[in-house]
C-alpha cells in the first residue's frame, strides 16, 4: 500500500513527459459499466453442496435497451450479479438474459429496469463491423477513480480461438497492446471509431497480446438473442482429420491441387448425418470455398482461416451449406442443414446448472461430465479413474441405450453400505433389472426394489451390489437430518 | 551405525558377567562353542557379485544398460546356494566370494523363480566350498521372537550381522515381479542393499531369506519365510520351475447384510463372493461370478475371504500357495441357495504374467519404416508411460476381459522415428495396433509377417485403436525407406522375435 502515492506521482510526470495533457476519457461516453459477480460452483465430490464463493470484477459494454454485453466467463455459475457505475457510486442487481458458454458471450440486464436511471446516462455503444488486420482498436479499462482508460492496440492476426470452454473455437483478433493491470480487468470492451468491435477474452502480459472476440461473432450472438429465445451457434457434426500426409493423400486418391478434410466420424442426428455425408468422405469445399489440406479456406478479409468459421462465423441454426466431397474417387455435392450441436453423452461443461445426483443408502450416483474428471487436478488425464477416462475418450462405445453416463461416484459409509467403503467410480449399467440410461431412469429404477432389496449392476468388480431397501430409506432420512439438503437432484 | 554398536557391546557383556558366576572353564568355554557355531554359519553365507545388462524397452534394438551389484546368499546343499532372484536377475556374470577370501568363484543360475524372488546358484568349481555347513531350514518364527540377519550389506566389505524381532506375519506383495503376493515376515532389523539373499536365522536354523525393505519406514525389513522357500525347493526338484498355481477367481468380501440376504446366506460371518472368474483358468466353467465360496480343502472361509491355518488367519489363497501344478483343491460353494462341491485342478496361468516384470530377456520388437512395434507387458508399460486410456484399459483388463484369448500379444506402436515418410505419423505413437492390411493383429510375429511380406498391396495400411485415420505407407517406397531409417537411427536388426523363456518372469 505504501507504493500507492508514488504511483500517483509518477503518472503526471509521465504525462508531462509525453508533452500532452489530455483529459481522461469519460466512462459514460465510452459506454462502460462495471459488473460484479459472485461465483459459486458445485463440489464435484459432494454435488449437493456448493464450493466457497469467489468474486470477480469485470466490465461490460452497454448496448441500447439497457442490455450489457460481457463474456460468459464473467457470468457463469454466479449466485449474485450486479452492475456498478464507473465511479462506483451506484449499483443495481442484474440478471443474465442470454449466455453462450462456447462462444464466451453473455447479455446482462438490470433486474429492475425502474431502479436504474443511472444506466440510462451511459451512452449505448453501436456495434461496429469487422476490423482489418493492421487496423487499430481501442481497448477499455476503468480505473478505481472511475476514469476510463483507453489502450490502443493493433490487430495483428485473426484466428479461431477457444477462450472459456475448451474445444470450441470462434473467430478472434489477436491484438498487440500494452495493457495495465487493473482491478476490473475481466472482459474488456474493444471499440473502433467509438463503436463496439469486440470483447477482450484474455491477455498475455508477457507477449502483450490480447485475444478479442470478433464483431462477427458478437453480431451473430445479438441476432440470435433478438427474438428473445437464444438458440446458440450451429454445428455440422463431424470429426475430421487433416490430409497433409502425402501418402494418406495418394491412398485417398487426392491430387496435388486438391486440399480436403477426411471425415473420421459423423455424430448421429447431426446436420452432417442427415446430409448423407459418410465417414471416409473427403470434404473439398464448403459453400464454394476450397479447403486446403490443413482445413483452411481463404477468407476475403482475413486470409487463411480454419474451416469451422464458415459455419460458426457465418451461419445460424437452420441455415444450409453445400459440401463438395470426394467419395470413392468421385466428386459429389451435398447440402447440409445446420443444427445446434448434438448433446454428447459426456458433456464437456455444465454451468449454471447444479450437477444431477442421487443418493441411495449412502451410495452417490452422478452423471459424468468432463468437468467432473478435470476436478482430479492438473494431471486429470492420468489421475482420473481409467474407466471414466476411457468413456470420455471413446464415447461411441458407451452410447448405446444411454443419454448420459451414470456412475457410482462414491460410497458414504452408512449402516447400509457396510463392506462397500472402497468402491468408487464404477459405471452403472442396471438397477433392479432396469437398464440405466440417465439419472431420471436411475431414480425411477430405485422405485422398484425386488424382495426388499435394490440390485445395482456395475461395470467392474464386484459387478453387482445390493442395498436393503428399508434400511437405505432409513439411512437416507438420517443423511437428511445430518445436513444433506436433498437426496436427489434430477435434471429437468 | 550407533544402534548396531550398542547391540554388539551388549552381546559381549552378557557372557562376560555370566562367566564370573560360573567356575573357571576347563575345556572350551560356552562362549567359544557359540562363536565357532556362528563362524560355521558365517562361512556358509557368501557374497554374490553380479554384473548385469538391463534390457532397454525404450529403444529395443539397443544393448541396454550395463551395471552391477552385490547381494548375499548361503549354502543349502552340495554346490547349491540360495539367494534372491533379484540379486541375479539380468546377470551377465556372477561371482561368489567366501567369507574372508578374496577369491571370486564364477557361478551360474540353476533355478530362478521371479514370482517368489528366489534363485539357486552353483559355482563352476565346488571344491573350495566342500566341508562347509549346509544351513538347515526352520519354521515360521513366532511374533516377538528374535532373529539374526546375516549378509553383506552396504557400508563395509565384511560380513554383517543384525538382530531384530519378528513384528508381523502377513500376506504381502513381492516387489521383484511387481505382481505376486505371498507370505512375508516383517522384522524390525534394517535390511539394506546387499543384504538381499542372506539368511535370517533363529536358533541356528534359517527361518527366512532377507529380501526387501520399506523406503518410507525405518527398521522394517522383510524376509521370505520358509513355507515359500520350501515350496520353491520342492517345485524345482524335478529340474524345472513350474511357477505358482492360481485359483483364477477374485473374491469380494460379504460384510453387507443386504448382500448376504441377496445371496441367501445366514448371518454367520462365513462365505465370500466370487467377483470374477479368470477365463480359461482352473475355475472357469466351475465357478461363476456371484457364487459364494464356503470352504477350501475343508477349511471354512470367513466373510473377508480368510481361513484358519495353524491358528493364524490367512487369506484363502494361502491354501493354493502351497500347492503345485496339477494338484487339486476342494471347494464348497453356494449358488442360488444350493450348496455345491467341486474339485479343481490347479494350473499356473501364463497369460497373467504380462503383469509381471520380465528379466534377462531381449525385448521383442518389429521395426518397419520408422515405426516400432512392441508387445504390451509390464516392462513396456513401465518404460513408456502410456497416456492413451485405451492402451491402459487394454492392459489392465487383458485377463479379466479375456483379451488374451484373442490376442496373445497386444501390439503397441511405441515409437515413430523422424523421416519424410513418417513426418505426419507422430500422433500414432502409443496406440494399440488393431489391423494391418485389413488383418486383425494378435501377435507380434504376425506384424512381422505382414510388414515384411514380399507381396504387398499398393498401400500398406495400419489401423490403430482410437485413431481417426489409418497409417498409410506406399509399398513401393517401403523397402528403401526402411533401409534409410534403420541406418540413420543405428538400428542394425529390423526385428527380434524370440519368445521369452518361461523362466524370465
Amino acid at each position: 500500500m505504501n507504493l500507492r502515492p508514488l504511483f500517483f506521482l509518477l503518472l503526471p510526470l509521465l504525462l508531462l513527459g509525453s508533452g500532452s495533457l489530455a483529459a481522461a476519457p469519460d466512462a459514460d461516453e465510452a459506454g462502460l459499466i462495471r459488473i460484479n459477480a459472485t461465483i459459486q460452483t458445485y463440489s464435484p465430490a459432494q454435488p449437493w453442496e456448493r464450493n466457497n464463493p469467489s468474486r470477480r470484477r469485470g466490465l461490460g459494454a452497454v448496448l441500447h435497451d439497457l442490455r450489457i454485453l460481457t463474456t460468459a466467463e464473467m457470468v457463469a455459475d454466479t449466485t449474485y450479479l450486479e452492475l456498478e457505475s464507473a465511479d462506483g457510486t451506484r449499483n443495481t442487481p442484474a440478471k443474465v438474459v442470454a449466455v453462450d458458454y462456447e462462444a464466451n458471450l453473455a447479455l446482462v440486464s438490470p433486474l429492475d429496469p425502474a431502479q436504474c436511471a443511472w444506466i440510462k446516462d451511459i451512452k449505448p455503444l453501436q456495434t461496429n463491423g469487422p476490423v482489418n488486420i493492421d487496423e487499430q482498436i481501442d481497448i477499455w479499462q476503468l480505473e478505481d477513480n472511475g476514469n476510463a482508460l483507453r489502450t490502443v492496440g493493433t490487430v495483428r492476426s485473426v484466428d479461431l480461438l477457444s477462450s472459456f470452454v475448451e474445444g470450441h473455437f470462434f473467430l478472434s483478433y489477436e491484438v498487440k497492446a500494452s495493457m495495465q493491470g487493473s482491478s476490473s480487468s475481466y472482459t474488456l470492451p474493444a471499440t473502433r471509431n467509438g463503436k463496439l468491435a469486440g470483447i477482450l477474452t484474455s491477455y498475455d502480459s508477457k507477449d502483450q497480446i490480447c485475444d478479442v472476440l470478433a464483431p462477427e461473432i458478437i453480431a451473430l450472438f445479438l441476432q440470435d438473442v433478438a427474438d428473445g429465445n437464444y438458440t446458440g451457434f450451429p454445428s455440422l457434426g463431424v470429426a475430421t482429420v487433416l490430409t497433409e500426409d502425402p501418402y494418406f493423400r495418394s491412398f485417398l486418391g487426392l491430387n496435388d491441387e486438391q486440399g480436403g478434410l477426411y471425415v473420421s466420424r459423423i455424430l448421429p442426428g447431426s446436420g452432417a448425418d442427415e446430409s448423407g455425408l459418410q465417414e471416409k468422405d473427403v470434404i473439398l469445399a464448403i459453400d464454394g470455398n476450397p479447403l486446403d489440406r490443413r482445413g483452411y479456406y481463404l477468407d476475403q478479409r482475413y486470409g487463411r482461416l480454419f474451416w469451422t468459421n464458415l459455419i460458426t462465423g457465418k451461419k445460424k441454426v437452420g441455415d444450409s451449406i453445400t459440401l463438395d466431397i470426394v467419395r470413392d474417387g468421385a466428386t459429389k455435392s451435398l447440402t447440409a442443414a445446420l443444427q445446434r450441436r448434438v448433446e454428447p453423452l459426456i458433456p464437456s461443461h455444465i454451468h449454471d446448472q447444479p450437477p444431477a445426483y442421487l443418493i441411495k443408502g449412502g451410495m452417490v450416483f452422478q452423471d459424468l461430465s468432463q468437468q467432473y474428471l478435470q476436478a482430479f487436478g492438473k494431471d486429470w488425464q492420468t489421475r482420473a479413474p481409467l474407466n471414466l477416462l476411457d468413456a470420455l475418450r471413446n464415447p461411441e462405445d458407451y452410447e448405446e441405450g444411454r443419454n448420459r453416463l451414470v456412475f457410482l461416484s462414491r460410497v458414504v459409509a452408512t449402516p447400509a453400505t457396510i463392506g462397500y467403503d472402497q468402491i468408487a467410480s464404477l459405471i452403472v449399467t442396471e438397477v433392479n433389472g432396469h437398464p440405466i440410461k440417465d439419472m431420471n431412469s436411475l431414480a425411477e429404477a430405485f422405485q422398484h426394489p425386488v424382495d426388499g432389496l435394490h440390485t445395482i449392476k456395475i461395470d467392474d468388480i464386484p459387478y453387482v451390489l445390493y442395498l436393503d431397501a428399508t434400511l437405505s430409506d432409513t439411512v437416507d432420512q438420517q443423511l437428511l437430518q445430518s445436513g444433506l439438503p436433498a437426496l436427489q437432484r434430477l435434471p429437468e | 551405525m550407533k544402534p548396531h554398536l550398542l547391540i554388539l557391546s551388549g552381546f559381549l557383556l552378557l557372557p562376560a558377567t555370566a562367566q564370573e558366576l560360573l567356575p573357571p572353564p576347563t575345556g572350551t568355554s560356552p562362549l567359544a562353542v557359540a562363536t565357532s557355531e556362528a563362524a560355521d554359519i558365517y562361512r556358509s553365507v557368501v557374497r554374490i557379485e553380479v554384473a548385469t545388462q538391463v534390457s532397454d524397452y525404450q529403444t529395443p534394438w539397443n544393448s541396454g544398460r550395463f551395471g552391477g551389484g552385490t547381494g548375499s546368499g548361503f549354502l543349502i546343499g552340495p554346490n547349491r546356494f540360495l539367494t534372491n532372484a533379484h540379486v541375479v536377475s539380468n546377470a551377465r556374470r556372477i561371482l561368489i566370494n567366501e567369507r574372508g577370501s578374496s577369491v571370486k568363484h564364477p557361478a551360474k543360475v540353476v533355478h530362478v523363480a521371479h514370482d517368489c524372488d528366489l534363485a539357486i546358484l552353483e559355482v563352476e568349481d565346488p571344491a573350495p566350498f566342500t566341508g562347509l555347513k549346509y544351513l538347515e531350514f526352520g519354521d515360521v518364527p513366532p511374533l516377538e521372537s528374535q532373529v539374526r540377519v546375516i549378509g553383506y550389506p552396504v557400508g563395509g566389505d565384511r560380513i554383517s550381522v543384525t538382530r531384530g524381532v519378528v513384528s508381523r506375519i502377513d500376506f504381502r506383495p513381492y516387489s521383484h515381479s511387481q505382481v505376486d503376493s505371498h507370505l512375508v515376515v516383517q522384522i524390525d532389523a534394517a535390511i539394506n542393499p546387499g543384504n538381499s539373499g542372506g539368511p535370517v536365522l533363529q536358533e541356528g536354523k534359517v527361518v527366512g531369506v532377507a529380501f526387501q525393505g520399506l523406503r518410507q519406514a525405518d527398521n522394517t525389513g522383510y524376509m521370505i519365510p520358509t513355507p515359500v522357500i520350501r515350496r520353491f525347493l520342492k517345485d524345482v526338484e524335478d529340474g524345472e520351475y513350474d511357477h505358482y498355481v492360481d485359483l483364477g477367481a477374485a473374491e469380494f468380501p460379504l460384510f453387507n447384510p443386504a448382500m448376504r440376504k441377496a445371496l441367501q446366506l445366514p448371518d454367520n460371518g462365513l462365505g465370500v463372493m466370487v467377483a470374477s472368474v479368470t477365463p480359461t483358468g482352473p475355475c472357469d466353467g466351475v465357478l461363476q461370478a456371484g457364487d459364494v465360496l464356503l470352504s477350501i480343502d475343508g477349511k471354512p472361509i470367513d466373510n473377508a475371504g480368510n481361513i484358519d491355518v495353524e491358528g493364524e488367519k490367512v487369506v484363502l489363497h494361502e491354501i493354493v500357495e502351497r500347492k503345485f501344478q496339477g494338484d487339486t483343491v476342494n471347494l464348497e460353494f453356494q449358488r442360488g441357495g444350493e450348496q455345491k462341491q467341486a474339485t479343481i485342478t490347479l494350473t499356473s496361468f501364463p497369460a497373467a504374467r504380462i503383469f509381471a516384470l520380465s528379466y534377462g530377456e531381449r525385448p521383442r520388437y518389429v521395426f518397419f519404416c520408422g515405426l516400432t512395434f512392441q508387445p504390451l507387458d509390464l516392462n513396456l508399460y513401465a518404460t513408456h508411460q502410456f497416456s492413451n486410456p485405451r492402451v491402459r484399459k487394454t492392459y489392465q483388463n487383458y485377463v479379466k476381459d479375456s483379451i488374451f484369448k484373442e490376442r496373445e500379444d497386444v501390439v503397441i506402436l511405441t515409437r515413430v522415428e523422424s523421416d519424410s515418410l513418417t513426418s505426419h505419423l507422430g500422433e500414432f505413437a502409443g496406440t494399440v495396433v488393431e489391423e494391418i492390411n485389413g488383418q486383425k493383429i494378435s501377435t507380434l510375429d504376425q506384424v512381422h509377417e505382414l510388414l515384411y511380406a514380399d507381396d504387398q498391396p499398393e498401400f500398406i495400411t495400419i489401423k490403430c485403436e482410437g485413431s481417426p485415420r489409418p497409417i498409410v505407407i506406399p509399398a513401393a517406397e517401403a523397402k528403401d525407406a526402411n533401409k534409410r531409417i534403420m541406418q540413420s537411427n543405428g538400428i542394425y536388426l529390423p526385428f527380434y522375435l524370440d519368445k521369452p523363456s518361461s523362466d524370465s518372469r
